[in-house]
């Protein structure tokens, strides 16, 4: 099941050094979390993780969807 | 006193003669400092009703009493007056070093009043105040403005000036500070024009005495030490600026796109932070003694756009970016550097053009009175068209009226996105419902800075709240409305007190910023009595609105927020349920079915409704 995951601002590196943009496509086994996902790149699951699933509010426990956009940044200052 | 100097200084420009007074132990206390003085002073000396730019009205630098101090941040000055963008009072706040400079001359609070009959300046040298002519510096933009001043003063001074756009009387005007900063919204840069006060030049030795200096230190030592532990594991602040923010509203889907007709923008990718970073940025830019540095010191060599400056952050990209369709940072970029320059509001710039451009693309602007095509994603006509508004040429004169002023002259007010006549900041409020609330019962019209929720709904400090639901927002307004008013009237900078001043619970009680404090003035606050000087200025601002002739019915969102269901992205489907919240919210602020304050909550507050 294809999703992606998109990092932003200071967790862009966790994305692969080549990338050039802030998402990635990844492949996950049926019935995967959101913190599976997170697991899968390397991203530490913090209490100050905001993690949105298409643009809405999440949580690590949410079970993931093929062609889910997993978006995921530290809480921030705001702009 | 302790933290504050007590001082205020008085600027008589109609007799240019300047005087000084003091403020009892008891007021500093009630009102905290800069904004809180300020609206104490504002409310009993300016009669409401007045024409924001006649000499009648006044004009108020204030400091608070952390600015100057150790306290990280404390560096902010705030401007109060009666605005002419609004015609409500307004509070605009800004950074760099000047508000520290400012302290140290020996004063809290500068008055100005009446009007000069020529162009002057105030210079401001260690506790001595000189009213001097400044004929020569009419027309210069703000630093030719800058540089003449240190060299006629002192290269170690700090200069807050206008540009054309202030002497144009132009109504989303600022006043810059230390070149690039600004204390932009609501049109206070025209104000100082009216008053023929060209700039303020200010500097100083006398160090702020402090209650308690050796605790107060310590505690200081420790809010550096946990800001450097974030900025070790990575500060989006420090790396990429604000400009981290549009690929996070995007993703929410509430980035202004097109004069806020969606909120979810193709071209996001050309205006991030990671192309400001990577393509622009020379170095972060702090301001005075701040340990986190967003500031950007940035530089572009593409032509047509070259250009040496600082910015843009945040709301100037949503503005001047994707609110007029554009998404090359380049072009936003350089229409940052023209606006600093010449002395506008970025925020207010950009959405006003954005309204052009919709008036333009539906027929209702012809092309014959803008001089030229006007469509979305133009940026070669933004940048013309800032510099048309900050002269009042040509199409410019009705930029520089404002988004309101401009779609009304052409029958159609609903698409101005403003509330009280200001233009909307960076967030959709259909995607980010508190901030609908926000911007909806302002005293100072659209800002996201008098109560910025979006720490919660959209960035998650210090807990996430959902963007989309109204429950318990009308709370959290009020508290926040509350807090910002606190930071404000303290000199603090938001970006460290809601992250490191305050509980990191979903209270988000002030118990740090109160300790903090009272160990700088000794004034004994609770977290309580401290919440409650907040409520007391914002109610009294209020006041001053409700004298002014405000009512229920100014505290509304144009038609597109609450009928016109955001068409696409997260948000898709959402207006704001302002008729739901406004009622909750009057009631919790202890104000009446009408908005004006009920007597018990001017009593609790210990406000008289006369003067």
């Amino acid at each position: 099941m294809k999703v992606r995951l998109k990092l932003f601002a200071t967790y862009r590196r966790y994305l692969p050094p080549d990338s050039s943009g802030n998402a990635l496509d990844l492949t996950v086994p049926p019935g995967a979390r959101v913190g599976d996902l997170l697991a899968q790149v390397g991203v530490p699951e913090r209490e100050s993780l905001v993690i949105l699933v298409n643009g809405r509010d999440a949580g690590p426990e949410r079970v993931l969807q093929e062609g889910d956009a997993v978006a995921v940044f530290p809480a921030l200052a705001g702009g | 006193m302790f933290g504050w100097h007590g001082k205020i200084l008085r600027v008589d420009l109609t007799n240019e003669r300047v005087s000084v007074e003091t403020i009892d132990p008891q007021t500093a206390k009630d009102f905290i400092g800069g904004r809180g003085w300020a609206i104490k002073y504002l409310y009993d000396e300016v009669d409401p009703t007045v024409e924001p730019l006649a000499a009648e009205n006044k004009l108020i630098f204030g400091t608070g009493p952390l600015t100057g101090t150790p306290v990280p941040t404390g560096n902010r000055f705030m401007v109060t007056t009666k605005a002419p963008l609004t015609g409500a009072i307004s509070c605009s706040n800004s950074g760099g070093t000047f508000p520290t400079e400012m302290k140290r001359t020996g004063f809290d609070l500068f008055i100005f009043e009446g009007r000069a009959e020529r162009p002057v300046y105030l210079w401001v040298n260690d506790g001595q105040a000189e009213i001097r002519p400044a004929g020569h510096l009419w027309g210069q933009n703000v630093p030719q403005t800058e540089d003449a001043l240190l060299e006629e003063t002192d290269p170690q001074a700090r200069v807050a000036c206008i540009g054309p756009a202030g002497e144009q009387l132009v109504r989303i005007a600022a006043i810059m500070n230390d070149k690039h900063r600004a204390a932009a919204r609501s049109g206070v840069g025209a104000v100082m024009g009216s008053k023929n006060l060209k700039a303020v030049v200010v500097r100083g030795a006398q160090e702020v005495p402090l209650a308690e200096p050796e605790a107060l230190r310590e505690l200081c030592r420790t809010v550096r030490s946990e800001v450097a532990a974030d900025v070790k594991k990575g500060s989006s602040l420090r790396e990429y600026g604000t400009a981290y923010v549009p690929i996070v509203t995007n993703e929410i889907g509430i980035l202004p796109t097109r004069n806020f007709q969606s909120g979810v923008f193709e071209e996001v990718e050309g205006i991030t932070g990671r192309v400001l970073t990577e393509k622009y940025l020379i170095r972060p830019k702090p301001c005075y003694g701040c340990p986190i540095a967003c500031g950007r010191h940035t530089r572009v060599e593409q032509p047509p756009y070259e250009g040496e400056g600082e910015g843009p952050e945040y709301e100037t990209i949503a503005s001047l970016g994707s609110a007029c369709g554009i998404g090359d940072m380049a072009a936003v970029t350089k229409a940052n550097y023209l606006c600093n320059e010449l002395g506008l509001d970025t925020i207010s710039t950009g959405v006003t053009i954005a309204c052009a451009m919709e008036l333009y693309e539906k027929g209702i602007l012809p092309r014959e009175d803008v001089g030229m095509e006007l469509r979305f994603g133009d940026a070669g006509a933004v940048i013309d068209l800032i510099q048309k508004t900050a002269y009042r040429r040509g199409f410019g004169e009705l930029i520089a009226e404002g988004s309101y002023r401009l779609a009304e002259k052409y029958g159609h007010p609903e698409f101005s996105i403003t509330a009280k006549k200001q233009e909307f900041p960076g967030y959709d409020p259909r995607g980010s419902k508190g901030m609908g609330l926000l911007y909806a019962t302002s005293n100072v019209g659209a800002s996201h800075m008098a109560g910025d929720l979006a720490y919660m709904e959209v960035f998650g400090v210090p807990k996430k709240l959902d963007p989309l639901t109204i429950e318990r927002k009308p709370e959290y307004i009020k508290h926040f409305e509350d807090l910002f008013t606190i930071i404000d009237a303290a000199g603090l900078c938001v970006f460290l007190s809601i992250r490191y001043l305050c509980d990191p619970t979903y209270e988000v009680m002030p118990t740090r910023m109160t300790e903090v404090l009272n160990l700088a003035t000794g004034a004994d606050y609770t977290v309580e009595s401290l919440l409650q000087a907040g409520d007391r200025v914002y109610t009294l601002e209020r006041m001053f609105l409700v004298k002014a002739g405000f009512t229920r019915a100014d505290d509304t969102l144009p038609r597109r927020m609450l009928e016109e269901p955001m068409p696409a992205g997260p948000a898709q489907g959402h207006v704001v349920e302002l008729d739901v919240m406004l009622p909750q919210f009057y009631r919790l602020r202890g104000w009446d079915e009408n908005g004006v304050p009920t007597a018990a909550k001017l009593e609790e507050l210990g406000l008289r409704r006369e003067k």
